[in-house]
Parts: structure tokens; C-alpha cells; sequence
């Protein structure tokens, strides 16, 4: 029976340098997925890749052998036996979850960042331009799309910011509303206070850098796109600053009440937001209680962001009830696209049947006319409609609940509507697929058996 | 018929309110606009009592006390929501509703409240009525924009940066609006304080002064905070405070008059 693969490594199971090497460029995905499907083997295929994952997607007829033709594809490009030990593989529902919480960034390194939705739909487009992807995965991935949609408004899976440099622009957005126009001053080299500044400099403030070494502070200005000012005007920058992005490798307190109650006569009271992120700190924390200055340091802010990570946790644990309520929802398409051939099959087989043994019964009878040979045949018909008329209602009807495959998979045994019976009229699913989506779908509408989970 | 939509306002009122501080404490993805929607429907509910108290078509009641207080909270909430759409600070209805709750009941404890004697009537009693009810309704939306700068000014120190902090408008957004209002309510403070004295004094008495110089007081206050803020750069804490302040007292006035109204009725 035609089922989903998976196979593919991300954050959780190797590390970058074991990722990068499988890494496929965007602008290669197609490419890639072009050769991949003339290797044979699936019906389909799907491959995202970001700089947490790698993962190759695949519907085939024969999943299990599938499963070891792409594992030992992505193993090959890993040197060496590494490829057994970072790769991971899954079949049947398990791959539609799998989509489902890597669409919703359930998966990902940072719970909840939105980037990964997008970049599963590039690998969509991208699939879909090859034209290696079919009904099945099709499928799928429009449902993980809405799924990931859905997590995102019904949960506070997004919520909050988790990196400290993000923290600190939604903080200085909390005070002083919109942030065009409004200046930065960042005040030492430190790592950390540079992408703060560059991320501040992004929501549209000016930025102006000092540092004890004007050179080091040209460059820093040159990289950040701010201006260098000479630390002689520490003061009057600090009276013109609205954001303070403190990161010197200074042993003392740079910014003294000292310093500030002056700084903050000057400014005559305007708010002023001091992100303290240097190890020994540069601010006095007695400069916090002063009015209308606000003073973050960084475990501060390293405490929000673990606090908008336990939120975001909690709500991740809700957002796994939606992907359980998707998986359910898509299964049971799966199920109804099983149905339509099971009641075409039994059907037929009913017909047969009748047509047989009408077939048997005429020869023995003398001097039939062809009007009582039609009364005959419309009987045997008219027998088997009524016969099947419960059974199918109740099939259809069974075929949406829950365990309706089961209940398939029941009529498919007791009537023996087995493989072979299928294989007579369906396109055979062993030849190499170059396949247009059209053939992979119509493959898809007949390709199910009976064969048990 | 008008106790009945006095119930009807007042239970209207007291549900915005409680749904307004749920989406403040608790917050909720979808139903953001449903308290907004209820104390709409609350200001329906209010307009259609003022007509029926409505002296003649077209015409505001303002004949004593109760209905001045009436007015006003009528007024605080056709102006929240006028800001509300300037300034995007709807969650501000969680401070402003509670304050026309109150002034509404307030208005219906003074059923018994006397009417001013029809002798004193005249312009200059309407213009300063009608002055110091739009300064009123100004110092009461900064009087709610001061409340939620205090709030949100508290949880910034210290470090509480949940929900409460991220559904509360900026400070600076919140600072503004209170700078605004107190500009926009003092000239007519002032106005209404001439024209009150002038009107008092044309009248022959000087019976109101406990009122009038609390007055004088919330006068000088909002004096003292804008003079703070234009010369002296005052912004933030201090001036919520000293917005709040005033705000307090000018409810003072309302509630001497209401005093002196019931004990001359009693």
C-alpha cells in the first residue's frame, strides 16, 4: 500500500557540521529532486532544507524499500558510517506528524520561530516545480501549512521574544512607542551589544558608537551602518541618547550616579533606556532608581527570554492536541480515498457473481426468449443491489470514523478484494516515475490495497 | 421604564468592565473586541436615558447635579473611544470604564439630589456647566492614561514583563495622551472657573466655597503639572502623579456639590 517516508537529520540528531554537508541550496532543490525521482523507487518526493534540517519526503508502493533507497541516498554523502547514527526514518502516520510539527516550528531549535513555515513552503514550490509532488504529498503539505496556521493563532507558541537582543528592541518599543527617529548610543565593542545595536538600528534609530579605541569604534559604526563619536562626548551623547547599549570590558562602573544625575539634567527628564550587557557591568544599579531611567542588565534580559521560552512550551504542549486533530483529520481522507476503490471492487465482484451464475442458469432452461433472458438478468442485478445496498451505506458511513480503516480493511478480507484484483486495471507503480502530478494522482485515487497497517 | 434602562446601563457598564480587565489580565487572542463592543452598547443604552431625561428634543440634561454627573461619564466614553482610535490604546477601558461605572451610579444615588433653583439660571451658569463637564471628560482620560503609565512604569522596574505589560500601550504612547488631555481640559477648566465665579457672583452668594476652592486647588495643580512639563521637561511618573492628583480633586468639586445638593434637598 502506498505510504509516506521520511528520512532526514536536523539540530536534534547531528551536529552543523554533519548538517552542512547535506545541505542543498535553494536554488538547487528542484534540481536535486529531479535526480532524485529518476532514481526510481517513490512516487513522490519532497526535500526541505535549512540550516537545521535536512529531510527527504517520499510516498511509494513499497515504503519499506523506499525508506532504505533514500536513507542510503543521504548516507552516501555522508563520509564515512556517519550516516547511521544521525539519520532518522519514519513511515506512515508518524511522517505526517512529523510535517505537521516541522510546519508549525514544533520542531525547531527555537520553539515557535516563524521562519521554518516558510521554508517548508519553498520546498513545497519547489517539489511542485520538479513535479515530484502528487496528491499524497500534496495533501499533506497544504494540511501542514494550515496546520502551522492554526497552531500560530490558537496558541502562544509565537509569543515573546526569546533572543536577548530582541528582548531589548521590544523593550525600548514598550517605552518609547515608535522607534524612528530615536537614537542609540552603544558604548563599548562587546559582542552581544552589537547585534542588540544592529538590531535596534533595524527598527529604524540612529546609531552612534563610542569606544575608548576611536578606531575600533569607526569600525564597529562602519559595520552597523551608525556614526563614530570620540569618547571625550560620552556626556552629551548620553544626553541625546533615548537607548544605551552598555558592552565595555571596563572593571568598574562606567555610568555613576555621579554621571548620570548630570547626564539627566540635561535631558531634562526624557526616559532613558540603558541595556547594561557587559560582564562586569558598566551601569551602577543604583543609576535604576533614578526617574524615568531604566536600567536592564544582561541576566535581566537572559531571565525573560527563559520566561518567554517556558511560556512558549506550555503552549507548544496544546499546540500537540491541534497536530494530533489534524493527523486525525488527514487520515481519515486518506481512509475515504480508500473507500471509493474498495466499493468499486466489491461491486464488480457482486456483478460478477450474478453475471456468472445467470450465465450457468441459462443453458439449462428450454425455450427462453431473449425478453425472459432480460427478466433473468435484471433479477441477478437487482439482486446484488439489493444485497449490497446495507453493507455500502454502512461502509460509507464507517469509512469517516476513527477506526475506519479497520472496517475497510474487513470488507477488503471477507470479500477478498485482494491485490491482484487491483493490479488488473491500475497503472503499474514498479516503473521508473518521471511522473506529471496528473499520473501521480491518479495513482494515488486507485493505489491503496488491502493489505493491513 | 427609566429605572429599567438605568439597571440596563449600569449592568452594561459593570460587564465592559469586568470583560475589559479580563483581556488586560489574562488576555485573549479572539475576543479583543467583545468588552469594546459591550460598553457600546452600554453608551447606547446611556444615550437612550439621557433622552428620556432630555428637558426638551436636542437638549443635554444638565439641570442638577446628578444629571452633570450622568453627562460626564456619557462623555468620558464617547471620548475613550474618539482616542481610542487616535492613539490605538483600547485596553485603556479597563481604567476608563470603571470611572464611568461610577459616575453613572453616582448620577442615580442623587435622584434626591435638588435641582438648581430656576432663579440662578442663566448663560453664564451653562457655559460654565458645559466647560468644566468637556474638561472633566479630558482630565478623566488622562487620569486613566496616568493610572496605566503607573502600572506599566511599576512592572518595567520591576522586570514583570508578562501580559499585563505587553497588552498596556507604551509609556511614551501613554505619556502623550495624558500631556494632550490636560492641555485640552485646562483652558477649559479655567473658562469654566471665570465663568462659574462671574455666574456666583451676578447670583449674590458665595455658598459653593468649600467646592470652589477645591477648585482653586485641582486648578493650581493642573497649572503646576503643565508649567512642569513645558518649562521644566517634566515627563513620565511624576506626571501621571500630578495628572491623577487633579483629577481627584476636580471629582472632589462634583462630590462637594453633590453634598451640598443632598443636604439642601434633606
Amino acid at each position: 500500500m502506498r505510504d509516506f517516508v521520511v528520512v532526514g537529520l536536523s539540530h536534534r540528531t547531528a551536529p552543523v557540521e554533519v548538517r552542512e554537508r547535506l545541505a542543498v541550496a535553494p536554488d538547487r532543490l528542484e534540481e536535486e529532486l529531479r535526480e532524485i525521482a529518476a532514481h526510481g523507487r517513490f512516487d513522490e518526493a519532497l526535500l526541505i532544507s535549512t540550516c537545521n534540517r535536512v529531510e527527504l519526503y517520499a510516498t511509494s508502493a513499497n515504503p519499506i524499500e523506499a525508506a532504505q533507497t533514500a536513507k542510503e541516498a543521504l548516507a552516501g554523502r555522508l563520509a564515512g558510517s556517519a550516516g547511521d547514527d544521525v539519520l532518522y526514518l519514519a513511515r506512515g502516520a508518524d511522517v505526517i506528524r512529523h510535517v505537521f510539527r516541522v510546519a508549525s516550528s514544533l520542531d525547531s531549535l527555537v520553539v515557535g520561530e516563524p521562519q521554518i513555515l516558510g521554508q517548508v513552503k519553498e520546498a513545497f514550490d519547489a517539489a511542485k516545480g520538479a513535479g515530484t509532488v502528487g496528491t499524497l504529498l500534496g495533501r499533506c503539505f497544504t494540511q501542514a501549512f494550515a496546520t502551522a496556521k492554526r497552531v500560530r493563532n490558537e496558541t502562544g507558541i509565537a509569543e515573546g521574544t526569546v533572543s536577548v537582543s530582541s528582548i531589548a528592541c521590544e523593550l525600548a518599543k514598550k517605552i518609547f512607542g515608535n522607534l524612528e527617529g530615536r537614537r542609540t548610543l552603544l558604548l563599548g565593542a562587546g559582542e552581544m551589544g552589537e547585534s542588540a545595536a544592529r538590531s535596534l538600528r533595524q527598527t529604524g534609530t540612529q546609531l552612534h558608537v563610542v569606544n575608548r579605541s576611536e578606531e575600533r569604534a569607526q569600525k564597529l559604526a562602519n559595520a552597523c551602518g551608525g556614526r563614530a563619536v570620540p569618547y571625550e562626548r560620552l556626556t552629551t551623547e548620553l544626553a541625546d541618547a533615548d537607548v544605551v547599549i552598555a558592552s565595555t570590558a571596563s572593571p568598574n562602573f562606567i555610568l555613576t550616579p555621579k554621571l548620570m544625575k548630570g547626564v539627566v539634567r540635561t535631558r531634562r527628564h526624557r526616559p532613558l533606556f540603558i541595556i547594561d550587557i557587559a560582564v562586569p557591568r558598566d551601569v551602577d544599579p543604583r543609576v535604576g532608581n533614578m526617574d524615568n531611567v531604566f536600567v536592564y542588565d544582561v541576566d535581566d534580559l537572559q531571565q525573560v527570554a527563559e520566561e518567554n521560552l517556558s511560556v512558549r512550551a506550555r503552549e507548544a504542549a496544546q499546540a500537540e492536541n491541534i497536530i494530533e486533530e489534524e493527523l486525525e483529520s488527514f487520515l481519515s481522507w486518506r481512509r475515504s480515498l480508500e473507500l471509493a476503490p474498495t466499493i468499486v471492487a466489491l461491486r464488480r465482484r457482486f456483478a460478477q457473481v450474478a453475471e456468472e451464475e445467470v450465465q450457468r442458469a441459462l443453458p439449462r432452461l428450454e425455450g427462453v426468449s431473449p425478453s425472459d433472458r432480460a427478466v433473468l438478468e435484471a433479477m441477478g442485478r437487482s439482486l446484488v443491489n439489493k444485497l449490497l445496498h446495507q453493507p455500502m451505506t454502512q461502509l460509507k458511513a464507517g469509512a469517516s470514523e476513527p477506526d475506519g480503516a479497520q472496517l475497510i480493511d474487513a470488507v477488503r478480507r471477507l470479500f477478498a478484494l485482494s491485490a491482484e484484483e487491483h493490479s488488473a486495471d491500475e497503472p503499474s507503480t514498479d516503473s521508473p516515475k518521471e511522473g506529471t502530478v496528473t499520473q501521480l494522482s491518479t495513482a494515488a485515487a486507485t493505489g491503496s490495497t488491502g493489505e493491513s497497517k | 421604564m427609566k429605572a429599567g434602562l438605568f439597571i440596563a446601563t449600569a449592568l452594561l457598564y459593570a460587564i465592559a468592565c469586568i470583560l475589559y480587565l479580563f483581556v488586560l489580565t489574562r488576555g485573549s487572542g479572539k475576543a479583543q473586541r467583545v468588552p469594546g463592543t459591550v460598553f457600546v452598547a452600554a453608551l447606547g443604552a446611556h444615550l437612550a436615558f439621557l433622552l428620556l431625561e432630555s428637558p426638551a428634543p436636542g437638549e443635554l440634561p444638565l439641570a442638577d447635579i446628578s444629571q452633570i454627573l450622568s453627562v460626564s461619564s456619557f462623555g468620558i466614553g464617547i471620548a475613550f473611544l474618539l482616542a481610542s482610535y487616535r492613539f490605538d490604546v483600547t485596553i485603556l477601558g479597563a481604567f476608563v470604564a470603571p470611572l464611568s461605572l461610577m459616575l453613572f451610579l453616582a448620577s442615580g444615588l442623587g435622584s434626591s439630589y435638588a435641582p438648581v433653583p430656576p432663579r440662578v439660571e442663566s448663560v453664564m451658569l451653562t457655559l460654565h456647566i458645559g466647560a468644566n463637564v468637556i474638561g472633566l471628560v479630558a482630565f478623566a482620560l488622562a487620569f486613566a492614561a496616568g493610572v496605566a503609565y503607573m502600572v506599566q512604569e511599576r512592572l518595567l522596574r520591576r522586570r514583570q514583563l508578562g501580559g499585563v505589560f505587553q497588552r498596556l500601550p507604551p509609556l511614551d504612547v501613554l505619556d502623550t495622551m495624558g500631556l494632550r488631555a490636560v492641555l485640552v481640559g485646562f483652558p477649559l477648566l479655567t473658562f469654566g472657573m471665570i465663568t462659574g465665579t462671574f455666574w456666583l457672583l451676578r447670583a449674590g452668594g458665595s455658598e459653593f466655597y468649600v467646592s470652589q476652592a477645591l477648585g482653586l486647588v485641582a486648578w493650581a495643580i493642573f497649572a503646576s503639572v503643565i508649567v512642569l512639563r513645558v518649562a521644566a521637561g517634566w515627563q513620565g511618573r511624576k506626571a501621571a502623579l500630578g495628572t491623577m492628583m487633579g483629577f481627584l480633586f476636580t471629582l472632589l468639586v462634583l462630590a462637594g456639590y453633590a453634598y451640598r445638593a443632598a443636604g439642601g434637598s434633606a
